[in-house]
């Protein structure tokens, strides 16, 4: 019975926790302008993630080793080098997302203005990197992320032509928007299904919790299980999106629209806790990037490093995570639209996803490293697949965002 | 396509052979605890036991050269952007304390004493054991 609570309690918070403001911002914005005709590339994503999450939680099962040193392992020092700078830059831009995430969510509550909320919401973040436990801390924001099921509830309460909603799942461009538009969205939504955090803290959370290989089956559940979950929500949110807000002309440019359909279809209860969900989804995703950004330094420069360890015996790892919020409150703390910062950091992310994942399937593939636990032939067909996408997803990221403007 | 030409084969040795790049540079180092200590950001050759220190001539049939360190701190930067510092601020872990090499490089020795554990040890003495609650000081005066 302990085994089977284990296992319910990894699939709910892998659901909770698979939501984060990128998920929340991007598929909002692209369910008011789009429909559901990009609801395939979730989809994909979400394959994609489960692969490559799998792949890393593997590595670092059967090895003891952490993404970012294999990274730094396999591409050497100077190819690691410049691999790291990207993926630290566009994690700390998913670090200010975060933060401001909360801070926006907590001035929906509170009308108190977000500028206030943020300094608060880094400090406490803080805290609870200093001294919470890693498993405490992943359950509980991952249990109350799971709130924002009531995306899915308000949709059903909404009582769209469900008919209508279906045939919008095919792929086709919409009449008001241009094919270059549709594909920049595309990569956007692909790159925050698909961001390279998860993998960092996937792999590194596996060290922190002293995965065995005996512990891969229950880690595989969660994944498999948990992430498909989690991005059915994300469609959830893009339907509520789509039902309310495409028909009214209302293109998403802040969060409060974002649980818009929710308050409409829910009424306050509804309001009430979607308001509690985004607080959890974005303050779990906000330590989920921070820690992140201390394990890739970490990691990179061999620093100890780990919540298993009092913060005395990680020391660097500690500071490199502080000097990170602050620079996060800084950036915000100059008026930048939180909103914005998401919206840019999942098309980064997406220029950045072959750093992440090359690395990652060459390992897997390294006996060295896995001993008899390398990729099986099924996973690398798929993972080869997966990389080409990931590659043309890149490339075009930054040629699409300077045609269509951001999109605009 | 050309084939290369191939390479003279390899002396007899007894052991086990380790490539420098491919088993000990950018490897994971851990000291007898367990704890990492830094990355192998470069290594240190020196002339073989008895061997004369030699100049930029290498008369035939001198004795091959040996890992003496390993080395770490700001070489990572020369290593990457080519330089070469000199070599008395070179931070060295000595290749007799290596205790065994495979997926990390182990020491035998704790990494509380060591060089290349300073800085480590500094940001924690200096700032984060003064912060409540890092668990640092365990004697509060």
């Amino acid at each position: 019975v302990k085994r089977l609570l284990g296992v319910a309690l990894g699939i709910l918070t892998a659901i909770g926790g698979f939501v984060d403001i990128g998920d929340l911002v991007t598929n909002a914005v692209v369910g008011s302008r789009f429909g559901l005709s990009l609801v395939w590339v979730v989809l994909v994503g979400v394959i994609g993630i489960c692969v490559f999450a799998n792949m890393s939680g593997r590595v670092a099962a059967a090895s003891g080793r952490a993404t970012f040193e294999v990274i730094r392992e396999r591409l050497g020092p100077r190819a690691g080098l410049a691999n790291l700078s990207a993926s630290f830059l566009i994690n700390l831009m998913t670090v200010t997302a975060e933060i401001g995430g909360i801070a926006l969510a907590l001035q929906l509550a509170s009308s108190v203005n977000y500028l206030l909320w943020i300094p608060l919401a880094a400090v406490a973040v803080w805290l609870v990197i200093w001294r919470v436990k890693f498993s405490i801390m992943e359950n509980v924001t991952g249990l109350l992320g799971l709130t924002l099921i009531v995306f899915a509830v308000a949709l059903f309460l909404l009582k769209p032509d469900w008919g209508n909603l279906a045939s919008q799942a095919i792929p086709a461009v919409p009449a008001a928007e241009t094919g270059a538009t549709y594909w920049y969205f595309a990569i956007a939504l692909f790159g925050a299904a698909m961001t390279p955090y998860e993998v960092f803290f996937f792999s590194s959370g596996a060290v922190e919790e002293g995965w065995k290989i005996k512990d891969l089956i229950q880690s595989r559940i969660n994944v498999l299980v948990g992430f498909p979950l989690g991005g059915l929500l994300s469609v959830a949110i893009a339907a509520c999106a789509a039902v309310v807000l495409l028909p009214a002309g209302i293109a998403v440019t802040s969060l409060s629209q974002v649980i818009l359909p929710v308050a409409a279809g829910a009424g306050k209860l509804g309001l009430a806790v979607v308001l509690l969900g985004l607080v959890a989804a974005t303050f779990g995703a906000a330590l989920e990037t921070t820690l992140s950004s201390g394990y890739t330094l970490a990691q990179f420069f061999g620093w100890s490093w780990g919540k298993f360890r009092k913060p005395a015996e990680a020391a660097r790892f500690h500071l490199a995570m502080i000097i990170c919020l602050l620079v996060g409150i800084a950036v915000l703390a100059t008026g930048v639209d939180p909103v914005l910062v998401t919206e840019y950091s999942v098309v980064f992310s997406a220029v950045a996803l072959p750093l992440t994942y090359l690395p990652i399937l060459i390992v897997a593939n390294d006996p060295q490293y896995m001993g008899k636990h390398v990729n099986g032939r099924g996973v690398n067909v798929v993972a080869m697949v997966y990389l080409v996408v990931i590659l043309v997803a890149s490339l075009a990221a930054i040629p699409l965002m300077i045609v269509t403007g951001a999109g605009a | 396509m050309k084939s290369p030409r191939p390479l003279p084969p390899v002396p007899p040795v007894a052991g086990q052979t380790l490539d420098a790049q491919l088993h000990l540079l950018d490897r994971q180092v851990l000291d007898s605890d367990g704890v990492p200590v830094t990355t192998v950001d470069d290594l240190e050759l020196g002339a073989a036991e008895g061997a004369p220190d030699l100049g930029p001539e290498i008369p035939v049939g001198t004795p091959a050269p040996v890992l003496t360190a390993l080395l770490t701190g700001p070489v990572l930067g020369t290593r990457i952007f080519g330089g070469r510092p000199p070599s008395s601020r070179l931070i060295r872990i000595p290749w007799t304390d290596v205790a065994s090499v495979g997926v990390v490089v182990r020491l035998g020795v704790s990494g509380q004493g060591l060089d290349a554990d300073w800085v480590e040890r500094w940001i924690r003495d200096k700032i984060i054991a003064r912060i409540p609650g890092s668990g640092g000081r365990r004697d509060p005066r």
